[in-house]
Parts: structure tokens; C-alpha cells; sequence
């Protein structure tokens, strides 16, 4: 299966050469049946990629312990649950399935678009085809997950050896969200190729209108959807098994996945600059590209060893190929932008500061200072040891110090911009949108201080969290109340109508909501406390309200692992409240590594989070460590809100509300026949 | 006159949402002093046991080979009552600054700090240029856009909206 597996991706780069090389003959030569046959070949890498795919899949679920891959990430007793997580848990299998996951894409946009935009496709089908050979030439030459293993015989000839059983998978992919944290991940990171196949082909074929926009609109969200939900349960993986009290360390793994949400969350913004008033086409057509060559940046950091962290894939070779990579795509990006630049020439001017467009320039200028912040601090140890040879550390109290104002000021505008209107904002509308979230705000941040959340950052992230939420109760509120009186309905019916009639604006609100509920979570972090200790059976320990008391422990059996697992009760004013099993798990693998297993108490108000950190080497009693952090459990609530609102966004409305964009081209000539003006498009209402 | 009146309203709720923030003590909730000292330290540096590069009282690296050994030191410092100042010191002697958790804002690395700020006012100088050159067009020409496009004709309307729908439901 090794070999079949390593030919299909052989073969599939073959096809993939064919749909890039052939792909560009087709342009230029138009010919019909070399445009089909480069499209077939494009769906055929595609399928050669499942077929390797599922190969070395096979190869785990049969325990071939011949594969050096199958060796290094797994062992017999892994479950089987486990075993498909194993594909992605090397750097051979990961780039393998970051061509898988891209292949899913390339195949779905190849199949839905098969009869449409004649003229585009064959650009964006050049443009998949080159991102995928990329890969394959990865996953054949460079990082092959087929390697067999081998040891010399007695005549010094290689041969060919099987081992009774694997080294077995890393104890911190052993968690459920480990098996779906990754897919997410790299769903988001291959996503964003479709957008830049979009955006680089139409800018190539200079395809007239905002089409590519529509077209490439609800691909980017789906790619920002996966993306948002990766970053999301990375950080709940980190923060239920790593055992540290926290979710977000401004590790440069974590800030790679960061970087192209923040500018691929710009452009879903700006987008609508774009398609509802002509503008802003250079700054989209960058942004796209930017976000997709930060896509690439990610891939490269977490497998290159240009930057230290503890969750990056083990330091390869492959830095080259992704610099070389990089660089050729930005240059082709410029190329084609300096060639084509007067295609995309803004059509109409800004009426007022107080507008819509201009918070929309400002919460661009606001992502993307975040985007460079982040960027410059991951990296900014490389430069720094290449320029003066002193190897410095950039960690979380920089990142905290540079980028929560940045935050701050996003949320800001997340409440202000939905309620300026476009081109000019009267000032009785200023009044009437913003009057009473503010004073809502106020009055509710003066009684939280009261209460004593008298942290600056954590109060003035509460305040603008209030006022952003009463802006959006606020809007749905108007909306319902108007279809309420036509309709006589309840409220919940005229909220669900109001969204469904406009899905693309509500739920950009319930979005907008879910980051709401992040940062409140986010601001409860400066309230978190934590007490260590060695304790012996009986002994209590004090935190916030409760008090926990250690009972006994045992062990607990496992095919894979021996967990030993604390009893820890939880008693609140002297009542028993429950039973919390922090464990250590000892895993029976060749390298024999421990993990942890956190046992969380969690409420809207805190999270109570118990650790078991071994045992103390002096004195060798149990060592609990407890945190208590409070307002976390509304960063999942926000995450899970989020995605809702993302998949809301993208369903069509059940009534299109149609409005009419301006248009620079005289209307005079224009019988029935002819196509549409370029500038002339009716598009999906989003006021 | 009612422009200006909103826009006092407006900034008087500001003012008055951020009073709180105005008046609260400073460092109200501190945390002990290993904690806060160990927070602008980071582990696995200066050595080959592991290059985890966590914060120090906050390492996530499960079986990290230096925090709790680096912790003990600090806490031992703590507990003689070494100054801050001479506590990092030490750590840095022993580790290199690759050990401070944030760059020094100093020589090279005050790039790190001013980058942002660089940026961000640079961007916004960016924003307001474009903004002001979009704004300078003439009015005329504005006009004669939105009367073009109110004087499309029914037809061209009706096809307009097809094709709109058309693209949207893709």
C-alpha cells in the first residue's frame, strides 16, 4: 500500500504539472479542448491526492510497522480514533494533508464552477494547479510520508524491515480536539487559496465587474469560518491539556494561525466596500494576497525551525522550498498588479469622514497594524539575532502591551461601524444609533467597577463589549419591532425573519456579538489567581469561594496509558459540591511520555481548574494545582456564536434585498441584449 | 448647532464610561513577587534541555526540563529578599537576555517597540490622505454618477437584479 500510496501522489503531481503548464497553454491559446482536458487533469490530481491520502490512512489502521511514517506516530494500542489523527501529527503527514485539504477545495471549485465564468476559470484553475504542485512537490521529494524502513543485511544491502510495534502517537494529540483542531486549522489556512485563485485570475484575465467578488466572498468566509474555529480549539486544547491555567500564549505557532485572520477578517470587511460602492479594488486584491502568502508564511514558520516553539513540527529542510515559494508568488502578484493596475481604478469618492467607508478604512488600518504588530514580534528575534548576533526573547507581556490596545480599538469600531451609514452619517442618526448604548455602557461599567472589576484594560475592554452588544441589540431590536407591526409575530419569530431576510448583514452581527462575548472572557484574564501546594490525603487547600480537599487517588487502566488520577473534593461554604479527577497519564509507548489531564469546574462566572503537577521531589506528597479564572467559558460561548453567525452569513436570503450601485458609464446605450455594464450590479442589500 | 450638541453628548457618556478607568488605583490586585518577576522571565533558554520559551511561571510545556528548576531559583531569591532589579540580573548572567520574556527598549531592539506605533500612525496619516483625496472630487462628477445610474432604464433593472440574484446564490 506504501508503494500504491507513493505512486498515486507521484502520479498526481504529474497531473498537476499538466493542469499548470497546460492550464497557461489553454490561455493563451484558447483552444476549447485543452481548456477541458486541463480542468479534467486538475480534478484528477485531485482525486490522486484522496487516493494517497487514504493509502497511508490504511497503512495505520493495518499497524503497518514497516512505514517509517506509521513507525514514528503510532503503536498497536493507539485507537483507532487516534490512528486518523496520526496522519497529521508529522510533518510528512501534515503537508500530505494540508494537499488533501486543498485538494477537497480545488475539487469542489472545479466541479460547482465547471459551466460558469468561461472566461475566469481557466486563470483560477492555473492559479490551484500551481499552489497544489507546490505541495506535491513536497510530498514526493521532500517530505515523503511512504518512507519504508531499512537496515543493512550481511551482504550490506539495504533490506527492507518491518518493527513489532510503533514509537506511538505525542500524548498531547492524544484529546479529541486534537483529531479536530488540526482539520479546522488547515481548512482555514488551504481556504484562503481559493480566494487568491479568484482575485490573481481575474486580475490576470482583467474579467470585468465585481463577479470575482461575489464568487470569491463566501469561499473567504468559509475559509475565515475554519480558520476562526482552528484558532478557537487550539486554544481550548491548550488550556484543557497543557495544564498551564491558559489559552492564549503568543507562542509564534499560535501567531502564525493569527496573521492571515486578521487580514483575512479585513478583507471580509473591506469586501463590502468593493462590491456595494466601486472602491477599495487595490486594497482588496492585496488584501487577498497578502492573506494567502501569510497562509504560506504559517505553514513555513511551524515547520521551518526559523522560530522556537514548543508546538512546531521537528526543524526540516523545507525552508528553502517555502522562501522560493513565497517570493515567486509575491512576485507574480506584483507583476500581474503593476500590469493590470488600471483595471482596478476606483469608481466612486467618499461624501463624508462620518461614513460607513471611512470606519471601514480605519478597521482595516487597525487589522492589519495588529497583523504587523504580531508579525514583527514573531519574528523579530531572527532579525535581531541576523543584524547584532544577540539572541533575544519576544513573548507574551509584548505582544499584551502592543496588541491589546490595537484590540481594544477594533472593538471599538466593531460597535460604530454597522451603524454609520453609507457615504454620510447625519448627526440625528449619530444621536439616535449611539445615544443610549453609551449610556447603557456607562451605567453598567460604573456598577461593574462598583463590584470591583477595577482592572483599566479589563473595564474599558467591559464598557466597549457593552456598548458593541447594545448596538446590536439595538439594530435587531428596530428591525423586529418594524416587521412586528406589519406581521403582528412574536419577537423571536420577527428576529429569525428579520436575519433570514438579510442573512448576510444579521449575521455579520451575530458575529459580531460572538467576538463580543471573546473579549469579555479575554477581560476576566486579569482577575485570575492560582495557589500550589503539596498536599497529603485530607489536607485542604483555599481558593476565591472554594475550598478543595484531596481524598485519595488511584490508577486508572488504559490499552494505552496507566492514568493516575487524583480525588479532589470541591466543597463551597463547607457544602460538598462535587468530585474533580485531575490525572497524569503514563504512556506505555517506547518513549514512555507522560500528559495531563486538567479537571475544570467551569460557570458563565469562573472556571475552577484543577491540575495534578506530579508528585514534589522532596517531600514526594501530590502537588495540586488550582486557578481560578474567571468569565472564560464566554470565549467558547463567543467562538461557537461566531461560527453560527459565519454559517447564518452565508446561507442566501430568503427575500434578496436588491440596491442599486452607482455608475460611472453613461446609461443611454443599452438595449436588452447587450451585457451588463461592468459597473452596473445589483447586490445583495447590506446597509 | 445639534451637530455640536451630539457630538457633546457623545463625548460626555465617553467621558463618563471611562471615569471608572480614570479613578481606579493603580495595581489595585497585585499578584506576589516571584510572579510578577517570573512573568518577564521565560524558560528553556541558555541551555539544550528543551527551547520551550514559555513564560516562566506560566510554562505549558508539559514536562518542561528547566521551569521548575529556573522557579526554584527564583523563588529562593524571593525569599532572601534580592531586589528585583538584582534578581533578573542574575538570571541574565546566567542565561543571556534571550531569558528577559519582552526585548529591552534599547538599542536594537527599541525597533520592536516603535514598530507598532510606527505603523499605526503612519497607516492612520495613510488613511487620512486617502480619505481627503477621495473627498476633493469634484461635485459635479459625483452627481452625474448617481443620476446615470437612477436613470437606468426598467429593463436593464430587471436583468440587472436576475443577474444579481443569479450571483449571489452561487
Amino acid at each position: 500500500m506504501d508503494v500504491f500510496g507513493s505512486f498515486a501522489l507521484l502520479l498526481a503531481l504529474v497531473c498537476g504539472v499538466y493542469a499548470f503548464a497546460g492550464g497557461i497553454a489553454a490561455i493563451i491559446t484558447r483552444h476549447p479542448l485543452l481548456v477541458k482536458s486541463t480542468r479534467q487533469a486538475g480534478m484528477a490530481t485531485c482525486v490522486l491526492v484522496f487516493i494517497g491520502t487514504f493509502s497511508l490512512e490504511y497503512l495505520f489502521f493495518t499497524d503497518n510497522f514497516a512505514s517509517a511514517y506509521v513507525v514514528s506516530h503510532s503503536n498497536k494500542d493507539l485507537s483507532t480514533f487516534y490512528k486518523i489523527a496520526a496522519l497529521w501529527s508529522g510533518m510528512e503527514g501534515s503537508l500530505l494533508f494540508w494537499s488533501f485539504i486543498l485538494s477537497i477545495y480545488v475539487l469542489s471549485v472545479l466541479i460547482a464552477y465547471r459551466n460558469k465564468n468561461g472566461e475566469l476559470m481557466p486563470y483560477v484553475g492555473v492559479v490551484m494547479a500551481g499552489v497544489q504542485t507546490f505541495f506535491l512537490l513536497l510530498n514526493n521529494f521532500v517530505e515523503s510520508p511512504f518512507k519504508s524502513l531499512a537496515a543493512p543485511g550481511a551482504n550490506g544491502i539495504m533490506n527492507l524491515v518491518a518493527r513489532s510495534d510503533g514509537n506511538g502517537l505525542n500524548p498531547l494529540l492524544q484529546y479529541p480536539e486534537m483529531v479536530i483542531h488540526p482539520p479546522n486549522l488547515y481548512s482555514g489556512y488551504t481556504g484562503f487559496t481559493i480566494p487568491f485563485a479568484f482575485a490573481l485570475g481575474a486580475l490576470l484575465a482583467r474579467y470585468p465587474g465585481e463577479k470575482w467578488i461575489h464568487l470569491t466572498r463566501k469561499w473567504a468566509m468559509i475559509a475565515w469560518m475554519f480558520q476562526s474555529m482552528g484558532i478557537m480549539l487550539g486554544a481550548h486544547w491548550a488550556y484543557a491539556v497543557l495544564g498551564w491555567g491558559g489559552y492564549w500564549g503568543w507562542d509564534p505557532v499560535e501567531n502564525a494561525s493569527l496573521l492571515p485572520w486578521l487580514t483575512g477578517t479585513a478583507f471580509l470587511h473591506s469586501v463590502m466596500m468593493q462590491e456595494k460602492r466601486g472602491m477599495m479594488k487595490v486594497w482588496n486584491v492585496w488584501l487577498v494576497f497578502c492573506t494567502f502568502m501569510l497562509c504560506i508564511l504559517g505553514t513555513f514558520l511551524t515547520r521551518s525551525g526559523v522560530v522556537s516553539s514548543v508546538h512546531a513540527f521537528a526543524q526540516s529542510n523545507i525552508g528553502p522550498w517555502f522562501v522560493g515559494f513565497i517570493s515567486l508568488t509575491f512576485l507574480t502578484c506584483l507583476v500581474a498588479y503593476l500590469k493590470n493596475r488600471d483595471y482596478l481604478k476606483s469608481e466612486n469618492q467618499l461624501d463624508s469622514v462620518i461614513s460607513r467607508e471611512s470606519s471601514f478604512l480605519f478597521n482595516n488600518l487597525l487589522f492589519l497594524v495588529a497583523c504587523i504588530a504580531v508579525l514583527s514580534g514573531t519574528l523579530f528575534p531572527v532579525f535581531s539575532e541576523w543584524f547584532t548576533g544577540d539572541r533575544i526573547s519576544v513573548g507574551a507581556p509584548f505582544f499584551n502591551k502592543v496588541d491589546i490596545p490595537i484590540g481594544l480599538l477594533i472593538l471599538f469600531l466593531t460597535g460604530v461601524g454597522p451603524l454609520l451609514a453609507w457615504r454620510k452619517t447625519s448627526p440625528d442618526s449619530l444621536k439616535r444609533n449611539f445615544g443610549w448604548p453609551l449610556a447603557f455602557a456607562a451605567v453598567c461599567a460604573t456598577v461593574a467597577f462598583a463590584l470591583g472589576f477595577r482592572k483599566p484594560y479589563s473595564l474599558i475592554c467591559l464598557y466597549l463589549c457593552l456598548f458593541v452588544a447594545a448596538t446590536i441589540v439595538l439594530e435587531f431590536y428596530r428591525g423586529a419591532t418594524v416587521i412586528r407591526a406589519r406581521s403582528g409575530a412574536s419577537y423571536p419569530a420577527c428576529v429569525i425573519d428579520l436575519t433570514m431576510r438579510n442573512t448576510r448583514r444579521y449575521g455579520g452581527y451575530i458575529i459580531h456579538m460572538g467576538m463580543v462575548f471573546v473579549f469579555v472572557g479575554l477581560s476576566g484574564a486579569a482577575f485570575n489567581k492560582d495557589v500550589q501546594k503539596g498536599m497529603r490525603f485530607g489536607e485542604s487547600m483555599h481558593i476565591g469561594p472554594y475550598t478543595l480537599v484531596l481524598q485519595t487517588s488511584d490508577t486508572k487502566p488504559n490499552p494505552n496509558y496507566t492514568a493516575q488520577r487524583m480525588v479532589v473534593e470541591v466543597l463551597r461554604d463547607n457544602q460538598p459540591m462535587m468530585i474533580l479527577n485531575p490525572e497524569k497519564r503514563h504512556f506505555l509507548t517506547a518513549k514512555e511520555e507522560n500528559g495531563t489531564m486538567v479537571a475544570i469546574y467551569s460557570t458563565l462566572k469562573e472556571d475552577l481548574y484543577v491540575v495534578f503537577a506530579g508528585d514534589d521531589p522532596e517531600t514526594n506528597l501530590p502537588v495540586i494545582h488550582a486557578f481560578l479564572n474567571p468569565l472564560v467559558k464566554w470565549i467558547w460561548f463567543g467562538g461557537v456564536l461566531v461560527v453560527f453567525g459565519t454559517l447564518t452569513a452565508l446561507m442566501p436570503n430568503r427575500r434578496a434585498v436588491l440596491v442599486l450601485a452607482g455608475t460611472t458609464q453613461p446609461a443611454a446605450a443599452h438595449p436588452a441584449a447587450q451585457p451588463l455594464p461592468s459597473s452596473v450590479s445589483l447586490r445583495e442589500g447590506h446597509d | 448647532m445639534t451637530k455640536t450638541r451630539t457630538f457633546v453628548a457623545i463625548a460626555a457618556l465617553l467621558t463618563l464610561g471611562m471615569l471608572p478607568v480614570l479613578i481606579a488605583p493603580a495595581g489595585a490586585q497585585q499578584t506576589d513577587r516571584a510572579k510578577q518577576i517570573g512573568g518577564k522571565l521565560v524558560c528553556g533558554v541558555g541551555t539544550s534541555l528543551c527551547n520551550c520559551k514559555q513564560i516562566l511561571t506560566q510554562c505549558n510545556h508539559v514536562g518542561c526540563m528547566n521551569s521548575s528548576m529556573m522557579l526554584k531559583t527564583l523563588d529562593e531569591k524571593v525569599a532572601k529578599g534580592d531586589a528585583e532589579e538584582s534578581i533578573v540580573q542574575a538570571f541574565i548572567l546566567e542565561f543571556g537576555r534571550e531569558v528577559l520574556a519582552e526585548p529591552p527598549k534599547s538599542g536594537f531592539s527599541l525597533i520592536a517597540w516603535l514598530m507598532p506605533s510606527f505603523y499605526l500612525l503612519a497607516g492612520a496619516a495613510l488613511v487620512i490622505f486617502v480619505i481627503s483625496r477621495w473627498r476633493k472630487r469634484p461635485a459635479a462628477e459625483a452627481a452625474a454618477t448617481s443620476q446615470a445610474a437612477m436613470a437606468l432604464p426598467p429593463e436593464l433593472l430587471a436583468r440587472a437584479r436576475a443577474e444579481a440574484t443569479r450571483a449571489t446564490e452561487d
